[in-house]
């Protein structure tokens, strides 16, 4: 509360400021951006209700991407912050935000007739990969864009080691293998897996191991048929999967401590001990947010020769988050942030704040951070991009799903525990 | 001389146990029933239970939650834990917190000897779990086992046992967490019991001339039978609804589910499921709770 005081004071007085400026308010120091922001009709003092999740840092990171936006046009913003789905549905229901941003579809599902198609509202289609538009639409109309997510479709591993031993990083899945087996027959450990979570979580990490595993084995449109109930999840293809994941995970000659090791390790420990001196396994599976957890755990590693990462090998699309722009309004104020978000000068706004990745094309080459980029470029090329199987279905699914993944990995019959992963999942659609 | 409204009429025991009904009313039956009824109903908490059905499948129409809670896989295995420490846990802390209790009583440092041993209840069961597990960590990698009991096995030469994992030693260990907790609790009840044992009774049989094993079989043990028996139905009911220890330690996996820990787990997405299996926890205790009453009646009527 005390940061949407905040917040309002502040905007106060920047209104006041300008308000004390008069109508030649937009012609402030800030004029390169100005140029190219459209309006959209939107005029001084127009008001601007916004929703989203983000608190704290990315909050300012989201003020300081709109901030050339609400200088130009003058608009005054309005933000609620909040995690919580039954205050959306509240929110949505008596008063709605003129935009909302909401890191998943749901709203798409349940306010369907209450959003504004975006290409009404000014968005800008060209500036995205067709697929945002397909999993952004329902019943033909276009009512969600993401403007900000990530990817967890890499693998971490130290160029130095790889040079020292000889060995290349894999460009299909085929390659990754062949280098595992490889590295298994050198008596190096290609990996180290961390499926400890404390209990009711535990194996999380091995579902994105999987889902990375089908990705690359079979595409996107495979995995987004799991989540539809189109494919079953006693599916061949999932089945061999789990298969090929058995053995990574639950032998000691290709996981750090065999079964035991991936059942016991907390996720954190398994990055560590990929990059220790000397490393006890050579590639570790983790998203983006490995790279800060090893410069912590390890100041002195350096990102690009110490510690690197690359895109899983062969996936025909990546899986990851993201979060979603809806417009509720069509005021031309809820316009000029929709078209703004989504112009090319947006995304680059957006890759420079350093706030996650952004999907708009105008991001690449604008990202600061060396990782973000190197993220940004797996994104921006990615063929097609699927949510996390177990979050995207929700309970009992997920529950099952982590709960095979352990039980596998400690040598369950692989069939037979699918069987009942692939009952949650009916029950999971039912619903 | 008494006045009339002190003269028991036939509204006035009702009027003495009013508080007493309501409050129980209002804070058990009324829950009960409702968990009952949700116990029908499936997890929107709206619609019968029977929508759950899934063609093709066995389906006890509107008891759908009851098939759940008593043929599922992770149900059975629940059944099956909470048989188990049943089995070992009400005689270990029963027969620990014993011979403690009768230890402790022939020492100078009787306080601090139980004090010791009752400690862990004033431990949150919650961070009694997360204690222990590190007491039972496993390093799997190269690194020194920092884990107690891993640390003593591997210091010894042996090999490092993954103690929450292995299936055949989880259950044990998480059992021997249970006993450290409780074993103290039965511990303090037991001893109050033994100083209830009158001297001279035990003076007369000594100078009769039994020795120390016949005056604790013939003597105390059937003078303390009663708390004894206090004792143990008090664990099983504690034990039957054990839930912490595992839910901190290792969250159900590796085949250490226990019945609460499914219904703790099932609250939020499935209601009627969970309610399901707290009416089945339910009707597990009654027997036990009847035991009871029926014997604190005849105690009662023997006075």
């Amino acid at each position: 509360m005390s940061k949407l005081t905040k917040l309002l004071t502040l905007l106060m007085l920047a209104s006041l400021a300008l308000a004390a400026c008069g109508p030649q308010a937009t012609s402030t120091p800030v004029q390169a951006p100005a140029s190219n922001i459209n309006c959209m009709g939107a005029k001084q003092g127009d008001q601007l209700t916004v929703m989203y999740q983000w608190s704290g840092a990315e909050e300012e990171s989201f003020n300081s991407i709109i901030k050339p936006l609400l200088d130009a046009c003058g608009i005054k913003i309005v933000a609620q912050s909040s995690r919580d789905n039954a205050v959306l549905d509240t929110t949505v229901k008596s008063t709605p935000p003129d935009v909302l941003f909401w890191p998943n579809l749901t709203p798409l599902k349940i306010y369907s007739d209450k959003l504004q198609a975006l290409d009404t509202v000014g968005a800008d289609k060209g500036n995205y990969a067709s697929y945002w538009m397909d999993m952004g639409s329902t019943n033909g109309k276009w009512v969600a864009i993401p403007v900000k997510a990530d990817v967890k479709s890499i693998i971490w591993y130290s160029p130095a080691q790889f040079t020292a031993l000889g060995y290349q990083v894999p460009k299909t899945f085929d390659d990754l293998k062949t280098l595992a087996d490889k590295m298994a027959a050198d008596k190096n450990v290609p990996w180290s897996m961390g499926n400890n979570n404390g209990g009711a979580a535990d194996g999380w990490a091995g579902t994105d191991f999987i889902q990375d595993i089908l990705l690359a084995t079979q595409g996107p449109d495979y995995v987004n048929g799991i989540l539809s109930g189109k494919v079953a999840y006693n599916d061949q293809p999932v089945i061999d999967a789990y298969t090929l994941y058995q053995k990574w995970a639950s032998d000691p000659k290709y996981t750090v401590g065999g079964a035991d090791g991936t059942v016991n390790t907390k996720f954190l420990d398994a990055i560590y001990k990929a990059f220790s001196n000397p490393p006890e396994a050579m590639m570790v599976k983790q998203s983006g947010f490995a790279g800060s957890e090893i410069v912590k755990q390890f100041p002195t590693l350096k990102y690009g020769t110490d510690f690197d990462f690359f895109e899983f090998p062969g996936v025909k699309g990546v899986q990851g988050g993201a979060d979603f722009m809806y417009a509720f309004s069509k005021s031309p104020a809820a316009q000029a942030l929709v078209a703004y978000l989504t112009s090319a000068n947006g995304g680059t706004t957006w890759a420079k704040a350093n706030f996650g990745l952004s999907p708009n094309k105008g991001a690449a080459g604008n990202y600061a951070d060396p990782q973000a980029a190197k993220l940004g470029d797996i994104l921006a090329n990615a063929a097609g991009f699927t949510f996390d199987i177990g979050d995207g279905l929700g309970d009992p699914f997920s529950t099952a799903e982590f709960k095979a993944i352990v039980q596998v990995v400690q040598g369950s019959d692989i069939k037979s525990t699918l069987d009942t992963v692939a009952q949650a999942q009916t029950a999971t659609l039912k619903k | 001389m008494i006045p009339r409204i002190m003269k028991q009429g036939r509204l006035a025991p009702w009027l003495y146990l009013l508080p007493a009904l309501l409050i129980m009313g209002v804070f058990v039956v009324y829950p009960a029933i409702g968990t009952f009824r949700l116990s029908l109903l499936n997890s929107n908490s709206r619609d019968s239970a029977a929508v759950d059905c899934l063609s093709g499948q066995p389906c006890w129409g509107i008891f759908e939650n009851y098939r759940y809670a008593l043929t599922n896989i992770d149900m059975l295995t629940a059944l099956r834990n909470n048989a188990m420490w049943l089995l070992v846990m009400v005689p270990a802390t029963v027969i620990i917190g014993l011979v403690f209790a009768l230890l402790a009583d022939r020492v100078k440092y009787e306080s601090l000897a139980k004090a010791v041993v009752f400690m862990p209840m004033a431990i949150s069961f919650i961070g009694a779990g997360v204690i222990w597990r590190f007491v039972y960590y496993i390093e799997t990698g190269s690194g020194a086992q920092i884990g107690l009991l891993d640390a003593i096995i591997s210091g010894l030469g042996g090999k490092p046992v993954a103690w929450l994992s292995n299936p055949v030693t989880n259950n044990f260990a998480l059992m021997a967490v249970g006993i450290w907790l409780w074993g103290g609790f039965c511990m303090t009840i037991l001893s109050a019991a033994i100083k209830g044992v009158s001297s001279e009774m035990l003076e007369a049989a000594r100078v009769d001339g039994a020795n120390e094993f016949q005056v604790f079989w013939n003597i105390m043990l059937p003078t303390i039978m009663p708390t004894i028996v206090v004792v143990t139905t008090t664990m099983f009911i504690i034990i039957l609804k054990i839930f912490d220890i595992v839910f901190v330690m290792t969250g159900g996996n590796f085949g250490t589910e226990v019945i609460a820990n499914r219904m703790f787990n099932l609250i939020v997405t499935n209601a009627g499921q969970s309610t399901a299996i707290a009416v089945v926890l339910i009707v597990l205790t009654i027997p036990v709770m009847i035991f009871n009453v029926d014997r604190f009646r005849k105690e009662e009527a023997a006075r």
